[in-house]
Formats: structure tokens, sequence, C-alpha cells
């Protein structure tokens, strides 16, 4: 099995490199959002001193985090696997011995990850000496925290992204629900705005949903602004979201399965 | 297991098709209500097939040739029926199955186009499980019949239709599969290829002893490859047996095509049955049987003025539809 990973990673990387002029772009489209909500948040805390007790700085080590942590954790399996479904070219894949989305798709995934990181790291050093972060209370136990809340983040993303990209062995038109499901992603996550921001009632619904694991616990974690029950808790609603969406993701992947019919030639 | 080692029983596939008509209107109704139609793709096929065997499924387009191959490699589930192959439900899609048999159909299949096909060969040798050595010896055999060494380090974007076929092929033979489903192995390609694909499919069954499926819009396929013969016809089984009982059974004919001298449109009924061709516009052609083609051509030579004539086998749709649709 291992030896399978390694190869599919060389074939996955060789094609990702392949394409490394569309992945800039790619990368430079997904900058504009947060760097916007960087500038405009930070221009609002300096002029009133802080917003609800969030200073420039705060938002700034938010961003600049934020950065590194969905890129670290999301991934882009319904752009990469949903058309397969759609034209047939699934075909080849499904009777191959091996799982076409738990091994191929997710090594896609992981490549894609790593040359976008990679182009991410100038990007951000240049940020870095325009904004001048002051990470003062980093620590490095946050970050060793953090590592493996991203991990366990990125897989519940990748799951339930997947189950819903398998949804299209039902219907072809599946990109309209996952622009819903992301737009969740988008309120619940803390990727508009630091969650403590929120009203009261969304951050209740937004400790019990899968986003804020993505997004939102590790960046705290990294900020070292949580408390121990916090980071308890946190874990704890990581691990029950993990088993949710394998079970999700099963079931869709099974039934749909039964439902593939293969066109094309 | 069974002797067998493909048993198909009362095996159908019922696809539904979502069907409405043009304009604002009806797109407004379907969307609250859709309409279905049935397609009934296969109905009730029957056959048993040994081990080592290689048979042509033949039929003609829309036969139901395709979604058969796809419900025994295990792609399709089916509405009705049974199948196994080497034991196995195709569809459960069972590793141990996955392992032993291949489906080698149209160009994208195995072989990802952005990079040499080398780097996709190692990558199947880690997913069939194959060590080095038999990698190795696998490798060599396919190499030695089909020529793939100058292929292999050029990305698989680049390659012509016929080398991508081959490397294909190749691609999807490496795990020395027991089982063979190939739907449409030589298409596209020239007289050449066509023959160096059957070379070895032979030699492939004689060494390996592999059991091969094969549909085919050549007869020649057919003809060179297979001693057995099923064919579909509007989703259903309609012959099973040998290829020399076939031609028996279909009066065999050939097609005429001619050129005359001056622009077109000369009566030639008298000739033999005037056929439409609509890749050819240039031509005339007529059906006549084979035994009658010297005299006819003869005939034609001496009473018209002919720039050209073509003597070519009809297309096999066409053979079986007479045969099959009386």
């Amino acid at each position: 099995m291992l030896k399978i990973f390694q190869r599919l990673w060389q074939v996955n990387w060789a094609e990702q490199w392949q394409y490394r002029a569309n992945l800039i772009m790619y990368l430079l489209y997904w900058l504009v959002s947060p760097i916007i909500y960087l500038a405009v948040w930070t221009s609002i805390a300096a002029t009133k001193g802080d917003v609800n007790g969030f200073t420039a700085n705060d938002f700034i080590t938010y961003y600049m985090t934020l950065l590194i942590v969905d890129q670290i954790t999301s991934n882009i399996v319904i752009h990469t696997f949903a058309y397969k479904i759609q034209d047939g070219t699934l075909s080849g894949e499904l009777i191959r011995p091996i799982h076409p989305m738990l091994t191929n798709a997710l090594v896609n995934n992981i490549a894609f990850k790593g040359l976008t990181i990679m182009g991410l790291v100038p990007i951000w050093i240049i940020l870095f000496f325009l904004f001048k972060p002051d990470f003062g209370n980093l620590a490095l136990s946050g970050i060793l925290l953090a590592i493996p809340a991203m991990i366990v983040g990125f897989f519940i993303g990748f799951l339930l992204s997947a189950a819903i990209t398998a949804l299209a062995f039902w219907t072809t038109r599946i990109y309209s629900l996952y622009e819903f499901y992301y737009a969740l992603h988008l309120l619940f996550s803390g990727q508009f705005v630091p969650l403590t921001l929120m009203p009261k009632l969304i951050q209740d619904i937004a400790q019990y949903l899968p986003f804020q694991l993505l997004i939102y616990f590790p960046i705290q974690l990294i900020l070292g602004k949580l408390s121990s029950a916090q980071i308890v808790q946190g874990y704890v609603t990581a691990g029950v979201w993990l088993l949710i969406s394998i079970a999700f993701f099963k079931w869709v992947w099974r039934e749909g399965v039964k439902r593939y019919s293969a066109v094309g030639a | 297991m069974s002797p067998e080692t493909i048993l198909v029983e009362h095996l159908s596939k019922t696809y539904q098709v979502p069907e409405r008509e043009g304009g604002f209107g009806a797109a407004v109704r379907s969307f609250f209500k859709r309409k279905y139609k049935e397609v009934k793709a296969v109905q009730q096929i029957n056959f048993k097939i040994t081990q080592g065997e290689i048979v042509g499924f033949l039929g003609p387009n829309g036969a139901g040739k395709t979604t058969t191959l796809k419900m025994l490699s295990g792609l399709l589930h089916p509405t009705a029926g049974k199948a196994t192959v080497l034991g196995f439900t195709p569809w459960e899609l069972k590793t141990d199955y996955l392992l032993t048999m291949t489906l080698v159909m149209g160009q994208r299949n195995r072989l990802s186009w952005d990079i040499p096909a080398a780097d996709s060969f190692l990558l199947n040798q880690a997913i069939y499980r194959l060590s080095d050595d038999d990698y190795k010896r696998n490798y060599k055999e396919l190499d030695d019949l089909l020529e793939l060494e100058p292929l292999m380090k050029k990305p698989v974007r680049n390659l012509s239709l016929g080398e991508r076929m081959k490397c294909e092929i190749a691609a999807g033979l490496l795990h020395r599969p027991k089982v063979l489903f190939l739907d449409e192995p030589t298409i596209g390609l020239d007289i050449t290829g066509q023959a160096r694909i059957r070379e070895f499919l032979r030699e492939y069954n004689k060494r390996t002893g592999a059991t091969i499926l094969l549909t085919s819009h050549y007869m020649a396929d057919v003809t060179a490859l297979c001693e057995r013969i099923i064919i579909i016809h509007h989703g259903q089984l309609k012959y099973d047996g040998g290829i020399g009982d076939l031609s028996r059974k279909i009066a065999p004919f050939k097609l005429i095509g001619i050129r005359l001298a001056e622009a077109n449109s000369h009566d030639l009924s008298k000739y033999g049955t005037p056929v439409q061709n609509e890749e050819d516009w240039e031509k005339q052609y007529i059906q006549v049987k084979a035994e009658d083609v010297t005299r006819v051509t003869s005939g034609l030579l001496a009473d018209l003025p002919v720039h050209d004539i073509t003597i070519t086998d009809p297309p096999i749709e066409d053979v079986i539809e007479q045969a099959f649709n009386q």
C-alpha cells in the first residue's frame, strides 16, 4: 500500500507540475478575499482603536495565520473529480483495484496543496514585511497542537466534499449544492471574520458544525488563544466529525456507485 | 468455482433516460415533474464462456454490447439477472476480482495524458501489486509483441492514436489478467495496426490461456480471432455459436462502388441492389452476392464508362441487420 501511495504521489506531482501556471493563477485568485478582509478590518481597527477588543494586530495575525491554515485544510476534490462521474472518465479508475477517491483523488489533492504552499511562501513573506504582524505570544506548543488539528480538519473537509462530489452519481448538477456548502463554510468557519466577532447565535451553532475545525480552531490553537477546556472540546468535536464524515462518505459512495452509468465510450 | 469462466443468466439492464420536448413550457414542466423513458439496453441474455475461449461479441450500434461488457467488468449494476466471472459477482468490485480481469475500452482509460506512459506503467505495477521481477517479465513480453519501448518516454498526449491504443492495451495487460473484456480494441487503427493487435491477442491467449470477450466493428477482427460468436441485437441474444455456421446463415455479399466518367446517376439496379453510402457521395454503391461479384464487375466494366471501382465487405452492422431483422 505504501508503494501505491508513493507511485501515486510521483504521478500526481508530475501532473500538477505540468499545470503550475494554472496553479499560480488559482493561488492568486484564492488570495484575493483573505487579503481584502485583512486590509479592510485592519484599517477599521486602526481608526477605531479596536473592534470588540480585536486590535489591528489581532486582525493581521489572524488573517496571516488563516492564509496558511486554509491552504493546508482546504481541498479541490469537486473540481478534480465530479466531471469524471459525469462524463464517464471514472470508468478506468473504478475498475482498478484501489479506491478512486481515497487513493488517487486524495493524493492528487495533497500534491496540489504541496505546490500551492510552495507558491504561497514568497507571497506570505512579502505580506509579512508589508503588514509587520506581531506574533508576540506565539508558542511552539500551540503550533504542535495545531498540526494534528489541521490534519484531521483536512480529512473532515475532504470527506465531506468527496461525499458531495459523489452526489454526482445521482444528479449532474451538484455545483450549486456545493456552492451552498461553501457558503456555510464561509459563514461558520471563521473565514469571513473571526468567529468571536460574529453574533452569539452564530458562534453557538458554529461550535457544533465541522467548518470551524478547518479554520477557526487551528488558528486559535496556533495563536494560543484557547483554554485547555476549549482545546479538549475542539478535539472531541473533531473526532466526532471525523467519524461522521467517514460514515457519510462511505454510504454515499456505496449507494452512488450502484447508480453509475458509465456513459461515454 | 464453476467450470465456466463467465456465466451470464437472465442479465438485463434498463436505463431511465429523462426526456422532454423542446421549448420553454416543456422546460418549466420538466422542472417539476420529470418524464423518464425506459430504454431496455440488455434483455434477459444468457451465455457461458469457458476458460481460454476467444469470443466475438457482435451487434449493431446500440445493440447492448458495451452495456454487457460494462456489467461483466463491474462498472454497471444490472437491473435484473446474474453474472459471475471467475466466481465473482463483477459489480461488487472486489479487489481480488479487479486484480485478475481487465477492461480495455476507448482511448483514455489507464494512462494519464500529461505524463509519459512509463510513469503510468510503474503506477500500475504498484496498484496491481506486481513484484519487480514479475513486472519486468510481463513488460518484456508486451514489449516483444507490441514494440512499446520507443513510446514509453513521450507524454501520452503526444502519441498517435495507434501508439496510444498499443500503450492502453499494454497498460491493461501488465498484470496478466485471466479475463479480458475488450471493447473495440482496434478502432481507429490502420490495417497494419489492426493486424498487429489481432496477432498480439492471439499470442497472448495462447501463452496465458486467458479468456477473451471482444466487441469489434471489423468483421476481420472477429474472423481472425474468434471461433465463437455471440450476436445481440436490440438487447436480445440472437445467435451464439461457431463462426462457420454463422457465415452459412448469413448470405455473404459484397459492396461494389463505382464512379462513372460522366456525372453520376446511372440506373444500376439491373446489376444489384443499390445502397446509399452517406460517407461517399462520389460513388454509387450496389450490393451483390459474393459469388456474383466477378460476373457483375466485368459486366459493369464492359457496359459503362467506369472511372473507379471498389469491392468491399459491407459493414458488420448491415450484415447483422439483414440476417436478423427479417
